[in-house]
């Protein structure tokens, strides 16, 4: 993992120092051992404080909304997970190609940052991560451990198809390979939720969406969510004038609309990189609804998994003659 | 159990007593409130707010823009630009309202006595300045000031708020000069044309005396203060209101502040020295 | 001051009693979260958690609350207010969520009264509990105070050997030990306030971050213009998660509901957070604070400078829920030590 943090910060700073970016985003340290945070270096000196390690969680896409009006180039630091982000953005011209600069590292997957703090002490200081291929070797100034892979992932990265960014201008180190059988997705999760009753499935959503605080973390970090301005923070809904159509009151009816609508307009464009769950900050477990409609499109229109290829003609946005069309 | 205190945030029941077009999106309202006891006791300063509710649509805060001398009714001149405005514009003479106030502080007048009074206003502007000009016009209060000049202007012949006021009341008074101008040429317009600030120079009023009210559009209020400092206005001498986005009125809702000062408490009203002292956020 | 002492059993029963003759709202778990709630069996209660627990403060000033009714006939204008609170217990509020409420109360008492709050703050009795594990980003000593202290509690616990000792800080807590003095014994008293003292040495040990105070505001109270508030604004995601965990942020808003036709309906307040594009925005489009950098910049300086310059209490009590729960490592404590190097 060393090799991948020189190369970073080599590429950096020669993309900074060329003035081919304005700005790289990546990681850097964080305030405590299992943490990073996104950074933006912008300049050769910072490009040295950029990071790579099994906690770079956060999606950096989402940022380069916030340079999307402006003509600078930038350079992002992606997982496979993340690269599809880029992908979608391009596709739905949120962003153009030209004006990005991806670094792709090849993921060997995150660790569950819970789990870790279980283990080691927060204040110790991070001296390096090895990745083992089944497991991380973390070395601090409190001591090493060793993490099996399976018993320590995060939930997503078990189950990760593509470790390696699917977009990438620079690649931060060697390929990694992908087992035949992890290519497809059987969707586990959701096959188990499809199987309660209505009454389970509504008790199980109930509990979870009486507690949404409506702190919008999980559509503020979400890539899919690129709207210049969300409806629900319309002073005046357009098309009514008079009934806010979801209304600020944090009740369970009005959460329901608000995570279903999001899990709608996310249909067929979220590329499951898992954001939205992990901000969550009273755990509801929204995957399941988003890979819910996720597994539905892929029954529905075959197999597509969004932001694969920049090209591909997303289900809902494309017309084809075979289409299904029982709703009609 | 009782209740502990009594509940500011309740409005009180009130009605739209009189609609006054003043421009094609300005109305003035007169209000009363229902209960007349309410109404004998009510007691505001010039320039303070009030609240008002159209109920299932929301609440907005409002400058009154009527005199304290004013004792039978309130009026509010309104612009009908966003929801609660909107809705307000869409009511009729009758129609029930809520209403709690008054709040923020005021034009300090008893520090103003003596002295000369400039008031610059533009467009809707002039509605908060209005309560303060029709104060000290009123009889019981004119011998307390010296001169009285209103400099006022708009986009449009129609987009000038108070017609009768300015062109008829306000000029007959004693001790007056009302300027009015328009930013563009009118046929049927004779009179000023251009924009407030340049105006204020051109007629230079002396500093000498006096204190200075402004309000209307932010970059009017710019360019009006740096023309004021040209012709020699001290920033004491200078007031002008400032406006935020207001939810409770009474400093508890938080979104009011510029640094450390609740605008629905600490203002709207504020010298040029402490506009100058708050961080530009406004 | 009244000291007594409860045993574990007996604290079981007081439980029992207090949940049944009052509304008890207590530490509950659901999915991985602790929420105070009401408490329908005393089982649900989770007070030996050393896990995040969210602040109490909802307990007063609640996600959202019906302000009044209002019902509109053609010629009447119908106000109705909800029922004044009840008694009620709030049981097991850390010492930093009990210093949080004397930073709420300026706020909704002062000249305007908000009886909503200030209703429930006036009928609620507050059972504090020490703490028994420092955090890792817990920094309520930079404020004065720490994991023993009980100010802002009516009657503070602090669990020992042999049960828990209760010290009564008010005519509430007196009240309280009063009307349950079966329950409450004076022997061993003098022991468990020693084993408190050991405590109190023994947590001041587990503070794990340095945080240090002195110079923030004076620096803030010249950093409006400073370069740093875009730098760090860049990862904000601008979510409401640090407002909505913050036991001292009291930002709301006022909504309208109508139901059962368009005349009648019910006017609402609900949190709001300063970090949301739409708080401040004009009608005309204008925003004072349109970006992350002024919205950053506003919370930062009104948990450390704009709280402080209004009431004289901090806006801030270093519970570290912000810090734990936000998505971009925004952490308040690096950004007073940076504040500090950099202003």
């Amino acid at each position: 993992m060393k090799q991948i943090v020189d190369r970073l910060r080599q590429e950096a700073a020669r993309l900074l120092a060329a003035g081919d970016v304005a700005m790289v985003i990546g990681y850097a340290k964080g305030t405590d051992v299992a943490r990073t945070t996104p950074y933006f270096a912008t300049n050769e000196e910072e490009a040295q404080n950029l990071t790579w390690n099994p906690f770079c969680t956060n999606n950096l896409v989402k940022y380069l909304l916030d340079f999307r009006f402006e003509d600078t180039k930038l350079a992002v630091v992606v997982k496979g997970c993340d690269s599809k982000g880029i992908n979608r953005l391009i596709y739905d011209r949120q962003f153009p190609r030209e004006r990005v600069v991806v670094l792709g590292v090849p993921c060997g997957g995150l660790l569950d940052r819970s789990k870790v703090l279980a283990t080691i002490d927060p204040g110790a200081e991070l001296q390096s991560v090895e990745d083992l291929g089944q497991e991380f070797v973390v070395r601090t100034d409190h001591g090493e451990f060793t993490f099996a892979k399976e018993q320590y992932l995060l939930p997503k990265c078990a189950v990760c198809r593509n470790p390696n960014p699917v977009i990438s201008d620079v690649l931060l180190g060697e390929e990694l390979p992908v087992a035949e059988e992890e290519k497809s997705d059987t969707f586990d999760d959701i096959v188990e939720m499809e199987a309660l009753d209505p009454a389970a499935k509504s008790a199980f959503w109930d509990r979870h969406f009486n507690r949404c605080l409506r702190c919008y973390a999980c559509r503020n970090v979400c890539p899919a969510c690129n709207c210049r301005e969300c409806a629900f923070e319309q002073a005046v809904p357009g098309w009514q004038q008079e009934a806010c159509w979801l209304s600020k009151k944090a009740s369970v009816d009005n959460n329901y609309t608000f995570h279903l609508i999001r899990m709608f307009d996310v249909t067929g464009r979220c590329i499951d990189c898992g954001e939205c769950e992990r901000v969550c900050p009273v755990n509801i477990p929204l995957r399941k609804l988003y890979r819910k409609v996720i597994k539905d499109v892929q029954e529905l229109f075959g197999d597509t998994t969004p932001g694969l290829n920049i090209g591909d003609g997303l289900p809902l946005t494309s017309y084809r003659k075979e289409d299904p069309e029982e709703f009609m | 159990m009782e209740q502990a205190v009594r509940n500011p945030l309740l409005p009180q029941p009130a009605t739209i007593e009189k609609i006054i077009p003043e421009t094609g999106d300005v109305n003035t309202f007169r209000v009363t409130l229902d209960n007349a006891e309410a109404m004998t006791r009510w007691r505001h300063e010039p320039g303070q707010l009030a609240m008002l509710s159209v109920f299932g649509v929301g609440e907005a805060m409002f400058s009154i823009s009527s005199s304290p001398t004013q004792r039978e009714y309130l009026e509010f001149s309104i612009k009908r630009m966003g929801k609660v405005t909107t809705a307000l514009h869409g009511l009729e003479e009758g129609a029930k309202i809520g209403l709690r106030g008054p709040y923020g502080n005021y034009f300090p007048y008893e520090k103003m006595k003596g002295k000369d009074l400039l008031f610059i206003g533009g467009g809707i502007g002039l509605a908060p300045l209005r309560s303060l000009i029709d104060f000290v016009l009123a009889d019981e209060n004119r011998g307390d000031y010296g001169k009285v000049e209103i400099i006022y202007g708009a986009r449009s012949y129609d987009d000038l708020c108070f017609k009768r006021q300015i062109f008829e009341e306000w000029p007959q008074k004693e001790g007056t000069a009302v300027y009015t101008t328009i930013d563009r040429e009118e046929e049927q317009w004779d009179g000023h044309v251009g924009f407030v600030p340049a105006y204020v120079e051109e007629i230079a009023p002396a500093a000498g005396n006096k204190i200075a009210l402004t309000c209307g559009p932010p970059i009017m209020i710019k360019f009006v203060l740096q023309a004021m400092e040209k012709l020699g206005f001290k920033d004491e001498q200078i007031y002008s209101t400032l406006e935020l986005r207001m939810k409770c009125g009474i400093g508890k809702c938080g979104r009011c502040n510029i640094g450390s000062k609740f605008v629905c408490l600490d203002g709207p009203v504020f010298n040029l020295t402490e506009i100058k002292e708050l961080p530009p956020e406004f | 001051m009244t000291v007594k002492l409860i045993n574990k059993d007996r604290f079981n029963v007081f439980l029992e009693r207090l949940a049944s003759g009052n509304e008890l709202v207590a530490p509950i778990e659901e999915d991985g979260n602790i929420f105070y709630r009401r408490v329908t069996s005393v089982n649900e209660i989770t007070l030996e958690a050393d896990a995040f627990c969210f602040a109490p403060k909802g307990h007063f000033f609640p996600q959202y609350e019906v302000l009044y009714k209002y019902q509109q006939g053609s010629n009447a204008l119908v106000l109705e207010e909800p029922g004044p609170a009840g008694p009620s217990v709030l049981l097991g509020v850390k010492p930093c969520d009990a210093r949080a409420l004397l930073s709420l109360d300026p706020v909704f008492d002062g000249n305007y009264k908000d009886a909503y709050y200030l209703d429930k703050r006036v009928k609620t009795t507050i059972i504090g509990l020490s703490c028994r594990k420092v955090r890792y980003n817990c920094f309520c000593r930079a404020f004065g105070f720490g994991p023993t202290s009980g100010e802002g509690a009516d009657l503070f616990l602090t669990e020992v050997k042999d049960g828990y000792l209760a010290e009564a800080l008010t005519s509430k807590g007196e009240a309280l030990l009063k009307d349950y003095s079966d329950l409450f014994t004076e022997t061993g008293v003098d022991g468990a306030l020693q084993e408190k003292e050991q405590l109190a040495v023994q947590l001041d040990t587990q503070f794990k971050r340095k945080v240090d105070l002195d110079g923030v505001k004076a620096r803030l109270d010249n950093m409006f213009e400073h370069p740093y508030w875009e730098r760090l604004a860049r990862k904000c995601l601008t979510c409401g998660i640090c407002t909505f965990v913050c036991p001292t942020c009291h930002c709301f808003d006022i909504i309208d509901e109508n139901g059962g036709g368009s005349n009648c309906g019910s006017r609402l307040r609900c949190w709001d957070a300063c970090m949301f594009t739409d708080f401040t925005l004009h009608t005309s489009g204008h925003n004072p604070r349109p970006g992350k950098k002024e919205r950053v910049r506003n919370r930062f300086m009104h948990k450390l400078k704009y709280h402080l310059d209004r009431y004289r209490v901090t806006g801030c009590v270093g519970c570290g829920r912000c810090i734990e729960k936000c998505p971009v490592n925004m952490d308040i404590i690096q950004v007073i030590a940076e504040i500090k190097e950099v202003g």
